[in-house]
Parts: C-alpha cells; sequence; structure tokens
C-alpha cells in the first residue's frame, strides 16, 4: 500500500508539470481570481508548428545544439578519456578536465568570452556550440574515466595479440563493452546542452535565442502562455531521454 | 625457433630487462622461474609486442619481431587473471581469433566444438564468463589462445589465482594441448614445482638477468633457483611423517 501510494506520489510529481504547462501552453487571457484561463485556443501550437516562428527555430537550434554537443563530448571524451587513463601523469590531465566546474559556468564564459570576440564567433552558433563543449566535454572525459579501467586496457591488448586491429578491437570489445555507458553519456551532454543558460547568454549576446533562453525571455515578458509551451517543448525531450534510459539502457546492465 | 638477443628494458634508473638472450625451438616449452617483480612480465609483453624494448633484437624463424605490431606477432600473451571478453559467450570468446582471421564459418563452428571438447566445457559453449568458475575461465582463455595455433603461446603465471587441486587439472591440460599442438610456449611461473611439470627447457630470472639452463638437472642444481630447497624440505617431511596411503 505505501509502496503504491509512494509510486502514485512519483508520478503525479512527473506528470504535474506537464499537465499545468499543457494546460497553460492552451490558454488565453488569464486573469485574477479566475482559477482557470478565460479561453482555451491551440493558436500558439499553431505558431509552432506553421511557419518560421521563433518558438519553431528556438526549439530546431536547441535540438541541433544538443545533438551535435552530445556526439561531439561523448566521442571525444571516450577517446581523449582512454588516453588519459593510459597517460602517466594521469591525475593532472583529471584535475584540468574539472577545472571548468571548479570555475562555474558563468565566470568561465567571462574568462572564454575575449577568445570568441577575437575569433569573431560571439553571437554565432558555433560559438555558442563550442562554448557548450567547454562544460560537456570534460564532463564526457570524466564520465569515462570509470570504464577505462586497467582491465578494460588489458582487455584491448588481449584482442590485439589475438590478431585483432584496433578497429576490430574497437567495435568488436570496446564498442560493445561501452554502450551502456556512451548512451548515457550521449543523454546527459544533451541535457547539459538542452539545459545550458549562462554560457549560451554570454557567448550568443542575446542573439542565439535556445528554447532555455526563450523561456526566461518569456518570462520577463509576463508571457505565461508561451513561456508554458516553451518550458513543455524544453521538458518533453529530457522525460524521452529518460524514458528511453530506463527502457533501453539500464535494462542491459 | 624464436631467438632473442641482449633484450634491455628500464624504468629510469630501474633496469627491468638486463640483456636478456635466449633461444627456444618451436615446439618446445620454456618455464621461467622467478620471483615477483624480477621482469618477467615485462619479458612476456617485450615479446608479445605490448611494450618497447629500449635495445636488443626478437626474431621467429631468422626473420625481425621488432617492427611487427602486437596483433601480426602471432604471440599470444596469457594475463594472469583470465581475461575474457565478458559480453561473448564462451563459444565466442573462443571462436574471437578465428573470426579475426575472417575464416570460414563452417571451419570456425568445426573448430571450437572441437576445442570445446578438448576443454571438456561443451555445456558451457553459450554461457557468458560470469558464470563459469576460475579454472573453467582459464581453460576458455587458453583454448581461445591455441585455436588458431599461434607461434609462441606466452603465459605470465596463468594458473597462480587458481586453488591447488585445479592448478594441478590445469597443468595437466596445458601439458597435453602443448604435446598435441606442439605449441612454443614460455610459462612464466614463481612454483618450483609448477616449472619442472610444464617445462622442457628451464630458465631462472632475477633482477632482470635471464639464466638459461642446458638441461633440467643444471636447473635443479643451481642454488638460486631454490628446487633444491624445495627438494629437501619434502624429503625431511617425508623422513618425519612416514607416507601411509
Amino acid at each position: 500500500m505505501l509502496r503504491k501510494t509512494l509510486t502514485a506520489i512519483l508520478i503525479a510529481a512527473i506528470l504535474l508539470p506537464f499537465l499545468f504547462f499543457g494546460m497553460l501552453s492552451v490558454g488565453q487571457a488569464w486573469f485574477y481570481p479566475s482559477i482557470l484561463p478565460q479561453r482555451f485556443t491551440l493558436s500558439n501550437w499553431q505558431e509552432l508548428l506553421v511557419g518560421q516562428s521563433e518558438l519553431q527555430v528556438s526549439l530546431l537550434l536547441s535540438l541541433l545544439l544538443g545533438m551535435g554537443v552530445a556526439i561531439l563530448s561523448t566521442l571525444a571524451g571516450f577517446v581523449i578519456s582512454k588516453e588519459i587513463a593510459r597517460a602517466k601523469y594521469k591525475n593532472r590531465w583529471l584535475l584540468l578536465a574539472y577545472w571548468p566546474f571548479v570555475l562555474s559556468p558563468v565566470v568561465l564564459a567571462i574568462l572564454v568570452q575575449r577568445f570568441f570576440l577575437l575569433t569573431g564567433m560571439s553571437g554565432e552558433v558555433i560559438g555558442v556550440l563550442l562554448g557548450q563543449l567547454i562544460l560537456a566535454f570534460p564532463f564526457a572525459v570524466i564520465f569515462f574515466q570509470s570504464f577505462w579501467t586497467q582491465e578494460v586496457l588489458q582487455l584491448e591488448q588481449q584482442s590485439q595479440t589475438l590478431g585483432a586491429s584496433a578497429v576490430y578491437t574497437l567495435q568488436k570489445v570496446l564498442l560493445p563493452l561501452a554502450k551502456p555507458l556512451l548512451l548515457i553519456c550521449f543523454f546527459q551532454t544533451f541535457l547539459i546542452s538542452w539545459f545550458e543558460y549562462g554560457l549560451t547568454q554570454f557567448i550568443g549576446l542575446g542573439k542565439i535565442k535556445t528554447l532555455t533562453i526563450l523561456v526566461f525571455k518569456y518570462v520577463n515578458e509576463a508571457n505565461i502562455f508561451h513561456a508554458a509551451l516553451a518550458s513543455l517543448l524544453l521538458m518533453l525531450p529530457p522525460a524521452l531521454l529518460l524514458w528511453l534510459n530506463k527502457k533501453f539502457v539500464f535494462r542491459g546492465i | 625457433m624464436l631467438t632473442i638477443q641482449n633484450l634491455h628494458k628500464a624504468y629510469h634508473t630501474h633496469t627491468v630487462l638486463d640483456q636478456v638472450s635466449l633461444e627456444l625451438p618451436q615446439g618446445q616449452v620454456l618455464a621461467v622461474l622467478g620471483r615477483s617483480g624480477c621482469g618477467k612480465t615485462t619479458l612476456l609483453k617485450a615479446l608479445a609486442g605490448l611494450l618497447t624494448p629500449d635495445a636488443g633484437s626478437i626474431n621467429w624463424a631468422g626473420q625481425s619481431m621488432d617492427a611487427v605490431p602486437p596483433r601480426e606477432r602471432e604471440m599470444v600473451y596469457l594475463f594472469q587473471e583470465p581475461l575474457l571478453f565478458p559480453h561473448l559467450t564462451v563459444f565466442e570468446n573462443i571462436a574471437y581469433g578465428l573470426r579475426v582471421r575472417k575464416e570460414a564459418e563452417t571451419h570456425v563452428q568445426q573448430k571450437v566444438a572441437q576445442m570445446l571438447q578438448e576443454l571438456e566445457l561443451q555445456e558451457h559453449a553459450q554461457k557468458k564468463p560470469a558464470q563459469l568458475s576460475g579454472g573453467q575461465r582459464q581453460r576458455v582463455a587458453f583454448g581461445r589462445a591455441i585455436i588458431f595455433l599461434p607461434r609462441v603461446l606466452l603465459l605470465d603465471e596463468p594458473f597462480a589465482s587458481l586453488d591447488a587441486q585445479t592448478r594441478a587439472t590445469m597443468q595437466r591440460l596445458f601439458l597435453r594441448l602443448a604435446r598435441k599442438y606442439g605449441i612454443t610456449a614460455l610459462f612464466v611461473t614463481h612454483d618450483v614445482k609448477e616449472s619442472l611439470l610444464v617445462g622442457d627447457r628451464f630458465a631462472y630470472m632475477a633482477a632482470g638477468k635471464l639464466q638459461v639452463y642446458t638441461s633440467r638437472e643444471a636447473f635443479i642444481a643451481d642454488p638460486q633457483t631454490g628446487v633444491r630447497d624445495e627438494l629437501a624440505f619434502w624429503s625431511a617431511l617425508e623422513q618425519q611423517t612416514p607416507y601411509q596411503p
């Protein structure tokens, strides 16, 4: 009974924001002391699906940045983490990977701002992508340290002495072993990009409007219906990824 | 014939391999006895191509192996712990070297089935390594290493982590298969009895120096190998408590 109640509370806690923002996203004219908005309309959703609306562009941009950051940081993190695991001064390199997290993203943004200004990447998508990688890449490097154990490195050597090439070893040994971690890292780095605000705002100069930036903008404008729709969109991919994680990734562990 | 000449390896000022030289005819097992940290693992890894020696040369049948990468050397290194691929079944672990060499599926099936029979592991073919005992895992690792008949097998104290009974079984299995397939092997161990049991030739390693003996008798006679002490111990024990079946 207690377990069922707790499960119900947990499900309600997850679903309630979706229901609340879902209701707000189709609302119009909500004035105190009404409990619900005066009218309900799909115009906000139509705006998203039809034409080149700000929300639509922002959603696509966020997806593009998220996928780019996730793919690049996961792949680079996997490779570099291995090199660090094999390096003579492993801890020194790892200390470097912790550097962005020790500084905090905003302080880091201030430090790297000049570089982005000089290279003309401020206010550009590529600049924001690189900026987000400053956080996501070290995260992936640290994340994969738990994979590159002495045993895995020895398995790689074993495969080599059995006659396998580096590519064969990667395909048949390393990638199958790392698959659950690769997927988790992909999801995590996607979410780092998806929810990133400080660096994106600073390097993007307000021109690169990701969904997270847009939510803050709508909230500042007191545009609650658009803010609700943007928030709903912001919550959907992480929820989907969490569901996929549960269904496919953790099942294999 | 495996020929090693003046192999040298040092880490900073610490010499791990000191002018190691040996000759090992094809189909023979060289038992290398030595204590922990004497350079045995470094020697095997250098032979497998997993680390580069500072000086010296490694030749197989007159052909230099120095520039040959590990995957082309056909010298399989067997770690102390049986390093099986955890995501593959026993069958696929044993088949690994054959699949790498792109052998036909019928050959793979046939050879692996035969090897499973040799190793008495037929009923475990579809199990994952985590479902096997230590001795079974070591048997799989051994089968995986010899199935494609490598030039040299490099065994790094392969039975050290096994209990006495399993160890004895594995030693007998190794001897049987080594004879059957004409395996050329360097068998590193710190166990005097094991070295005498598995070796056709004998060597003793200490502080990076390798002493190769001309005969079993010479190996036993050298006090530094500790064989005589071991024999004396068992002899004394036998005299104190006469053996009663």
